[in-house]
């Protein structure tokens, strides 16, 4: 699972899904070429070029979240529930703490990535101290926090106005500002955190710490790692990347916090799927989580042209991490 | 009458490596064969092609004349083969009766005959003097008595063909000596033994015949009443060895590495009990002890790797007890582990990554929060270099290596520390001769620089070869603590098997 | 007003038989040595399948087939994937997961025309099975009389996989190749095929877990509706430790949990909070079963 795969299995588990995909859509009555055309040019055409950027924003951002622990050979399952928490602290900071505009902004960020990071880092301290596999809580984890924002969002804190379980609008001037028509600032906010993640997988100290443990648990403990509050530490970005991102979505598209909003688009389990295909190597899990937010975008094109429901995008990336997973076993057969 | 089992030509090849070349064996019924040859003299191999575990790139194999050829273990066995590997292939979670008639059950319905199946182990047990309770959990036996269940194991399948592989590597003098007297029921039962092992005295005692290989071939074949042991080891080598490195006397210094009254419990037992012990500079001590009695649960509590349920562990004159492995590495503690490719290194890792672990994190290597990544690969060169290790270059992944030049790796890392206090665990398993005595030169080497040695070793061999003096582990006790002048063969011998009454 | 209210029994029960079923699939995976994490996914395609079976053939018997059919059809990508291409067992769990998810969602817009729920007179559930005679046990009545045959046949299947794993042949073969598969393969044991069909297997109990959700209480489809619930399965496996009588057990409490946020649901409680239950008691019960191993 940590090493990262080489480029060509990759090539060839994406050929491999595209195929699979097009004998789904075939056998249900539909027209894979025109299906896979307008993917392509729903997500590369010039005009919607912005809408896919603006898709893998937060994708890449939920991506990098499951990346870091993915480096060093962890899994967190739990994004869904650390991306509704920062979303919802996000949007409840500029509505109850009354701070001028742009400093309640950034407190809503902050406040997002901490509370987001902290729940994240129990899971991993529920390892550390409980002997809880961290794989099955983090998951667990993600229910109780959709459920509470949920019931806030719902109930205590709704907008009464609205039809929707939602909040408020957040004032404007804690709004992160646009960025051309579709992006805004948030998308700057990513990329940021991008180059972090990568400078600090190549040339840190904690990177070279990380990436070693992922090779051999072991080894690193001997060599003097501290695995359990490595192992708190990572969980802790990890959560705070994911929370982060959920903030961004609110302060910079949706002005507050809807029900689902965060998590209908996918963008846990995408950035999940686009981490694993990159074996938690940040600039390939960045490319891979581009390359399904462009198939994604595109998936609106290929409803809206060919009647192809866009949820196959969903099964293209299933397919991919799974004809991938195969390649990697056939490696490793054939070098035991 | 033909052969109970007859090997002629047997070639195996591994790349530009001949492991086997043209060996031929044969084996009468009723006698206990000894295969012998050094690390690497292609036993192994052998009796993997016997046992059907590879297959022979040339060659044929006949049972009582019948020429065969097995695709599996599971052909073998059928023919009426059996092994026990050096690593039992015993299902611990099971009962021992369980592990006997595992895949040849005795049935009543749909379920197994329980009754009958333990009245089958016993009824084995009983004719050959093989001790056991066929109830008990297989986890909760020790060594010896595992090795038991093994041989019922091959008994319980007709096996008139034994392997045993080392089977004294893992036993006591007094284990060793029911096993010994095991195998003689076994053959005038009309069975045969192969036995391999490098041990001369277990050779002269127990074989009737023994074939000894060197580099992949046959170096002699003789007759046990008619050779020696100096013939034996002539032909094992191909020259005269020295058995002892030379050692210079060394004036002793200060207390390095001190552990007062350490326990350690785990699995609700108590691994480690009340242990004491005291490593000065200038001076290698060895623990001797048959694997399994709490060597390696003691020195993971040296190092931080296990925690103590008491006790106190000093290293360099400050108190580390609380302390992670970091702290107590910083304290000035190296450590080779037992296992190089579980531990001692990330295989899959470059060799460059390899060695920086434990200097990352401070200067050349690290400046501020960064890694300073030609400072990584320069560190790695010179390390290379300095140790003579033989791998392309720093990027290449560790585990395309050798077992030897593994372990230099790993030494490499560890003797670069220059700290006060080196722990080796069993430093030397699997290596060829010159590997090991590379590794000896630079124990020894660490010693005359003043620093203070443990080394832990199932090989009594070595432990008597380098240490000033020497401790016995029994039980997670350490139960003796002698000069090496003292420390004689049975001595240790009797210690330990756990009896320091009968040694005193 | 007591705690066990017939009604809280009855809906436990209803609610165990599903976590049951996929536990059970999880005994066999983890007796096998394969980590099954793909039951979330199995469940989700065995309630689709289901559902299409039961509307298309207009008989409950063809949704019980074609969710078993399914759920192995998708355990095969794991059994074929960890075994013979020696894949990541849990890389591909997770890949199967999402994989159902979209699958269940780009069928049901495909051959049913909705997305969300498909909700439909011509969806036959399972019959329950009314039990006569227990009037006077009223506890009992609501917990044995009106369940689907799914019911039943879960809790058969505890003894028989108990029975089948302890004190047969099979059984024993089973645990020691999941433990030392090497010790096994030498005994003649072809490890590969015993694990291809321990996780087959599983994927024909989670498919059936997912019709009793789909079918059992309700006769409905709605997307990703397993909700967590082969997590939960995962959980009981290894609270259970392997053993189908442990993990059975830790389904009755996660049953009892779930059942008891309907009833608080019913006492006012909106159900955003209520259906958090079964995941708390399930963290709990994972700290509590350390800490006492621990001791």
């Amino acid at each position: 699972m940590s090493l990262p795969p080489r480029v060509p299995s990759v090539v060839l588990a994406v050929g491999f899904a595209v195929v699979a995909g097009a004998v789904l859509v075939a056998a249900s009555g539909g027209d894979p070429l025109a299906a896979y055309w307008q993917i392509a040019v729903g997500a590369l055409a010039p005009d919607n070029l912005p809408n896919t950027l603006n898709w893998a924003v937060p994708l890449t951002g939920m991506a990098l979240a499951v990346a870091i622990p993915l480096r060093g050979g962890m899994v967190n399952l739990g994004g869904d529930g650390q991306l509704v928490l920062g979303g919802l602290v996000a949007a409840l900071v500029p509505l109850y703490l009354p701070l001028p505009g742009v400093l309640s902004m950034f407190a809503a960020i902050l406040a997002a990535a901490l509370v987001a990071g902290l729940y994240a880092a129990l899971a991993a301290w529920g390892e550390v101290r409980h002997g809880v596999p961290m794989l099955i809580s983090s998951l667990l984890l993600s229910y109780p926090a959709m459920g509470l924002a949920s019931y806030l969002s719902g109930f205590p804190l709704r907008d009464r106005s609205s039809g929707l379980p939602q909040t408020v609008m957040i004032p404007p001037d804690a709004r992160l500002p646009p960025l051309g028509d579709v992006l805004n600032v948030g998308a700057f906010a990513i990329l940021v955190i991008a180059i972090a993640v990568v400078v600090f997988d190549r040339r840190s100290v904690v990177g070279y710490e990380l990436r070693l443990r992922g090779l051999n648990p072991r080894f690193a403990r001997y060599g003097g790692i501290a695995l359990g509050r490595q192992a708190v530490a990572t969980m802790f970005a990890s959560g705070g990347i994911a929370g982060l991102t959920g903030a961004t979505i609110v302060l910079g598209a949706q002005f507050r916090f809807t029900d689902g909003a965060l998590v209908t688009p996918n963008y846990t389990w995408s950035g999940l799927m686009a981490a694993l295909l990159a074996g938690g190597e940040p600039v390939g899990t960045i490319g891979a989580a581009l390359f399904f937010a462009a198939l994604q975008t595109g998936g609106f094109a290929m409803q809206r042209e060919t009647a192809v429901p866009r949820v196959l995008t969903m099964v293209l990336q299933a397919l991919v991490i799974l004809f991938l997973a195969a390649r990697h076993g056939l490696r490793r057969r054939a070098a035991p | 009458m033909a052969p109970a089992l007859q090997a002629s030509g047997i070639v195996k090849r591994y790349g530009p490596l001949l492991a086997n070349d043209g060996i031929d064996l044969d084996v009468a019924r009723g006698e206990v064969h000894a295969v012998m040859g050094e690390n690497g003299a292609g036993k192994s191999t052998l009796m993997s092609i016997l046992y059907g575990m590879q297959a022979p790139d040339g060659g044929t194999i006949r049972l009582d004349g019948v020429a065969v050829r097995f695709r599996s273990p599971a052909e073998a066995i059928a023919h009426g083969l059996g092994m026990v590997h050096q690593a039992f292939k015993l299902f611990s979670s099971l009962t021992v009766w369980e592990n006997i008639v595992y895949g040849r059950e005795p049935r009543r319905g749909p379920f197994i005959d329980g009754a009958a199946a333990r009245r089958a182990a016993v009824a084995l047990a009983e004719r050959y003097g093989l001790a056991v309770d066929p109830g008990a959990l297989v986890a909760r036996l020790s060594v010896g008595v595992r090795q038991r269940v093994e041989i019922l194991k091959a008994l319980y399948r007709e096996a008139r063909v034994l392997i045993l592989d080392e089977p004294t590597a893992v036993l006591t003098p007094p284990e060793r000596d029911v096993l010994f007297a095991v195998l003689r029921r076994l053959v005038v039962d009309g069975r045969s033994v192969i036995f391999v092992t490098h041990k001369l005295d277990e050779v002269l005692a127990i074989s009737d015949r023994v074939t000894v290989l060197r580099a992949g071939r046959v170096a002699a074949r003789m007759t046990t009443r008619e050779t020696s042991a100096r013939e034996i080891v002539r032909a094992m080598t191909g020259r005269v060895v020295a058995d002892r490195p030379d050692r210079v006397s060394m004036p002793q210094g200060a207390a390095l590495l001190h552990a007062e009254a350490i326990t350690v419990r785990g699995d609700g037992r108590v691994l480690v009990a009340d242990a004491n012990l005291s490593v000065n500079g200038g001076e290698v001590v060895g623990i001797a002890g048959v694997a399994g009695n709490g060597q390696t649960e003691l020195v993971e509590a040296l190092v931080g790797l296990r925690a103590v349920a008491s006790g106190r562990v000093q290293v360099n004159g400050r108190d580390v007890t609380q302390s992670d492995v970091a702290a107590r590495r910083e304290a000035g503690l190296a450590y080779i582990p037992e296992d190089r490719a579980a531990v001692g290194t990330a295989p899959t890792a470059s060799a460059a990554d390899n060695l920086a672990m434990g200097f990352h994190r401070r200067p050349p290597l690290r400046r501020g929060w960064k890694l300073d990544g030609t400072a990584v690969r320069d560190w790695a060169r010179r390390l290379i270099a300095r140790f003579d290790i033989r791998i392309g270059s720093e990027r290449t992944p560790v585990a395309t290596l050798s077992g030897g030049n593994m372990q230099k790796v790993v030494l490499a890392r560890e003797l670069s520390h220059a700290a006060p206090v080196l722990i080796a665990e069993q430093p030397t398993r699997g290596l060829d001769v010159g590997a090991a005595e590379f590794v000896h030169g630079e124990l020894l080497a660490e010693r005359a620089r003043g620093r203070a040695v443990l080394l832990v070793s199932a090989e009594l061999s070595e432990v008597m070869a380098l240490s000033d003096r020497v401790l016995v582990m029994f039980g997670g006790r350490i139960i003796a603590d002698l000069p090496a002048a003292q420390a004689d063969e049975e001595r240790l011998g009797l210690l330990m098997a756990g009896r320091p009454g009968v040694a005193a | 007003m007591s705690v066990l209210s017939p009604f809280l029994v009855h809906s436990a029960v209803q609610a165990i038989t599903p976590i049951l079923l996929a536990a059970l699939a999880g005994v066999l995976c983890g007796q096998a040595g394969v980590f099954n994490i793909a039951l979330e996914g199995e469940m989700l395609v065995g309630a689709f399948a289901g559902v299409a079976g039961s509307y298309l053939a207009g008989s409950a018997v063809a949704g019980v087939a074609a969710g078993a059919l399914a759920g192995a059809a998708l355990a095969l990508i794991l059994a074929y994937g960890s075994t013979v291409l020696r894949g990541d067992a849990i890389v591909i769990g997770i890949g199967i997961n999402l994989l159902a998810s979209g699958l269940t969602a780009y069928l049901l817009r495909q051959m049913f025309g909705v997305s969300g729920t498909f909700d439909s007179p011509a969806i036959v559930g399972l019959a329950p099975i009314a039990i006569g005679g227990l009037a006077g046990v009223p506890l009992l009545a609501a917990a044995l009389s009106r369940q689907s045959v799914l019911t039943w046949f879960a809790w058969a299947l505890v003894v028989l996989v108990a029975v089948g794993l302890f004190r047969t042949p099979f059984g024993l073969r089973l645990r020691g190749l999941g433990e030392q598969p090497d010790a096994a393969a030498t005994l003649g044991v072809d490890v590969q095929a015993w694990r291809v069909g321990a996780v087959l297997a599983g994927g024909v109990l989670a498919g059936l877990a997912g019709v009793q959700l789909s079918l059992g209480a309700v006769s409905v489809f709605s997307e990703d509706m397993s909700a967590g619930r082969g997590w939960i399965a995962v959980v009981a496996v290894m609270l259970g430790r392997n053993n189908p009588l442990g993990a059975a057990a830790a389904c009755v409490l996660f049953g009892f949990a779930d059942a008891f946020g309907l009833r608080l649901q019913g006492q006012g409680l909106p159900n955003q909070l209520t259906d958090i239950a079964p995941y708390v008691v399930t963290l709990a019960a994972l700290i509590l079963s350390h800490r006492r191993r621990q001791a």
